[in-house]
């Protein structure tokens, strides 16, 4: 998820929350808030009569209610007969000329002229609570509205505040493929944060061309001090063969010369075409039929088959094609895959491609019934000069793999090995589809 | 034919004189940029073969001045370098053909006559062997009136390798580096070219037995051409 989308998100979440909380908890707050008022009102109201009897004598106002017509508030004075002594502020039903209604009532004793008095001070509850609804709904409103325009001002602010983040990220990690960066555009913003990534990320951008520009002048240089000599030196062998004055044995010792320095060449040229094609100095521009690109190994291969009698069999689509592909390295790689499929088999043994749609990939198989590679040994195949013990009386360096690998890696095909020593492996090529075309 | 060598690398040059030599070319070798620019200023070449990598000069600058200078030369570039940018940017300059090193001197000889048959057009190449014709230019050999359609395309370029190179040892090296060359493996040291020869030994001898095709003892094989 995007770092602005989860902003917003947790902004408009915590609000909600926040508002709920609020909204939930407003009825009683403004309860509250109301009966405190009320009650010191009564209070009040409690004092200031208090004061009248005792300046005017209880007895004009002894034994009597007063209420408003409305009945929303009374206030009666009666002799208490009761021992105990009231002084509280209490919710009660009291039943007023045949109604029944609910009263926030203070009641208090008091003595004058020696007799005991109730007074009774009230307020009814609808007429409290009349006043919480408009309340309510008013600050209801105004948090509403509050949010909202919390939510657009931090939604603005926001954007405005990661538009470089995400320049950066547009312009400087999407897109650019690796190891070929374009060139440095500082990037506008304020927030020192940003202005620090935008500038590591130059740094490290520029550390790791620097690199890959060193390893390729290297590769380059190394190609062509390690080439010419080996040149040279095969040149020599060559005429020298030719030479009519040279023994049969001296001849013989020349061919093994020469089968070292082929050797040489091999591993030369191998390291050479993997660090190429991890420099990407391939382009990927052919199309061609799998089909047609198995028909071409087969050609090479076949006399290979025929040393070990190995059953070789293809099933694969025959309108299944290969686009946007080096078909150099496309078939090197297959070439090498099934080379080794042949070299572990046995006798006899059994070699088959196949091609299939596979839960949304199209897949490549190459199956054989050789020795297997063992579990242990199964994560370090791709390994550059690994050998295993299985292989080790074959003539080879062990950079059969780590060219598969980098020829995959370089199209993007994930290469899967499953294994069980002395049945056989299974070589899985998954293809994304953008190098398919059926 | 005269050929032009632009190589820096002594040891390569002289090589290469020898061989070309061997083979009837008629070689001047140049060491330097300098020098073989003045040399394809003045003289007219059938080929010219240019190493890029050269000290004092850039090696396509001077494949600009021999296409200028000798168009009708049969350019042919060797580098080291092998870059596939180079490869296009050689072959668009008009290069005929471009081999990176190492390269076997055999190689480089068959990719001379290659150009030299397609340039001019040469009719009907047809060779005969002990009753078997063998047509380069269709890529066919037959026996009498029947063409033999089993040999394959791998065992027809052993063949024609072979012939270009007659009377002479081909090791298996040699022919394994000309028919898999440009395949990269990690296989130094196979004997598929002993089962090829026993596959186009077979197939040939339904029809007579190709004595000309000897298997020369611990070295390797020779097709064997009386002149």
């Amino acid at each position: 998820m995007k770092l602005r989308t989860k902003l917003t998100l947790f902004n408009t979440l915590s609000k909600l929350v926040i508002a709920t909380i609020f909204v939930l908890l407003l009825p009683t707050l403004i309860k509250n808030i109301n009966q405190h008022y009320n009650d010191s009102r009564l209070l009040k109201q409690k004092v200031k009569l208090l004061q009248i009897i005792k300046t005017q004598g209880i007895k004009d106002y002894a034994e009597a209610s007063y209420y408003t017509p409305l009945k929303e508030d009374y206030v009666s004075i009666d002799l208490d007969t009761t021992a105990e002594n009231l002084d509280t502020i209490k919710n009660e039903k009291r039943i007023l000329q045949g109604d029944t209604i609910e009263y926030r009532i203070l009641s208090h004793t008091f003595k004058a002229d020696n007799k005991k008095y109730l007074l009774e001070i009230a307020t009814s509850l609808d007429a409290i609570n009349g006043t919480t609804r408009p309340f309510q709904n008013i600050a209801f409103a105004l948090l509403v509205g509050m949010i909202l325009l919390t939510i657009i001002a931090d939604q603005l602010y926001s954007n405005f505040v990661l538009t470089p983040l995400g320049q950066i990220i547009k312009t400087k990690l999407i897109g650019h493929k690796f190891p070929n960066f374009g060139s440095y555009e500082k990037v506008q913003t304020s927030t020192s944060d940003f202005e620090y990534l935008d500038i590591s990320i130059h740094k490290m951008i520029k550390t790791i061309e620097n690199t890959f520009q060193k390893e390729r002048e290297f590769i380059s240089n190394a190609s062509h001090e390690l080439m010419t000599p080996i040149s040279i030196l095969q040149s020599k062998i060559e005429n020298m063969f030719e030479q009519e004055d040279i023994a049969d044995e001296l001849k013989t010792r020349l061919l093994e010369m020469q089968r070292i320095l082929n050797r040489l060449k091999s591993i030369t040229k191998t390291l050479l075409l993997i660090s190429q094609i991890e420099n990407e100095q391939f382009l990927k521009e052919d199309s061609v039929p799998l089909r047609e690109l198995l028909q071409e190994i087969y050609d090479e291969i076949s006399i290979r088959l025929q040393g070990k009698n190995i059953h070789y069999s293809v099933d694969v689509p025959e309108n299944l094609v290969l686009i946007h592909v080096n078909k150099f390295l496309m078939f090197n790689m297959v070439f090498n895959l099934i080379n080794n499929a042949i070299k572990y088999n046995r006798e006899n043994g059994e070699i088959k491609v196949a091609a299939m749609r596979e839960s949304d990939c199209w897949t490549v198989k190459i199956i054989d019934t050789g020795i297997g590679i063992a579990a242990e040994d199964l994560p370090f195949i791709f390994n550059r000069f690994k050998k295993l013990r299985a292989s080790l009386k074959q003539d080879s360096f062990g950079l059969g793999l780590p060219i598969v690998q980098s020829i995959a890696a370089f199209h993007e095909i994930r290469v899967e090995v499953q294994s069980e020593k002395d049945h056989g492996s299974v070589f899985k090529l998954i293809l994304p589809d953008s190098l398919i075309k059926i | 034919m005269n050929v032009l060598v632009i190589e820096d690398e002594k040891g390569l040059a002289d090589e290469l004189e020898i061989f070309l030599n061997n083979y009837n070319y008629i070689c001047e070798v140049c060491f330097n940029g300098a020098s073989a620019s003045e040399k394809i200023a003045v003289n007219l070449y059938d080929f010219i073969l240019i190493d890029l990598g050269l000290p004092d000069y850039d090696g396509l600058d001077l494949l600009r001045e021999a296409k200028k200078n000798n168009p009708e030369a049969i350019c042919i570039i060797l580098t080291a370098r092998a870059e596939v940018y180079d490869r296009i940017k050689g072959l668009d300059l008009g290069a005929d053909d471009y081999l990176p090193k190492p390269f076997s001197l055999l190689e480089l000889q068959s990719r001379m006559q290659a150009i030299t048959r397609r340039k001019f057009g040469l009719k009907q190449n047809l060779v005969d062997l002990g009753g078997f014709v063998i047509n380069l230019t269709d890529r066919v050999i037959s026996y009498g009136t029947s063409e033999i359609s089993t040999i394959t395309r791998k065992e027809f370029d052993l063949i024609a390798y072979m012939l270009l190179h007659k009377n002479r040892t081909l090791t298996r090296s040699q022919l394994s580096e000309h028919i898999w060359g440009s395949i990269v493996n990690d296989d130094y040291d196979s004997n598929y070219i002993d089962a090829h020869i026993k596959n186009i030994r077979k197939k040939l001898n339904a029809f007579a037995p190709p004595d000309w095709l000897e298997t020369v003892r611990g070295l390797g094989y020779k097709i064997k051409v009386n002149t």
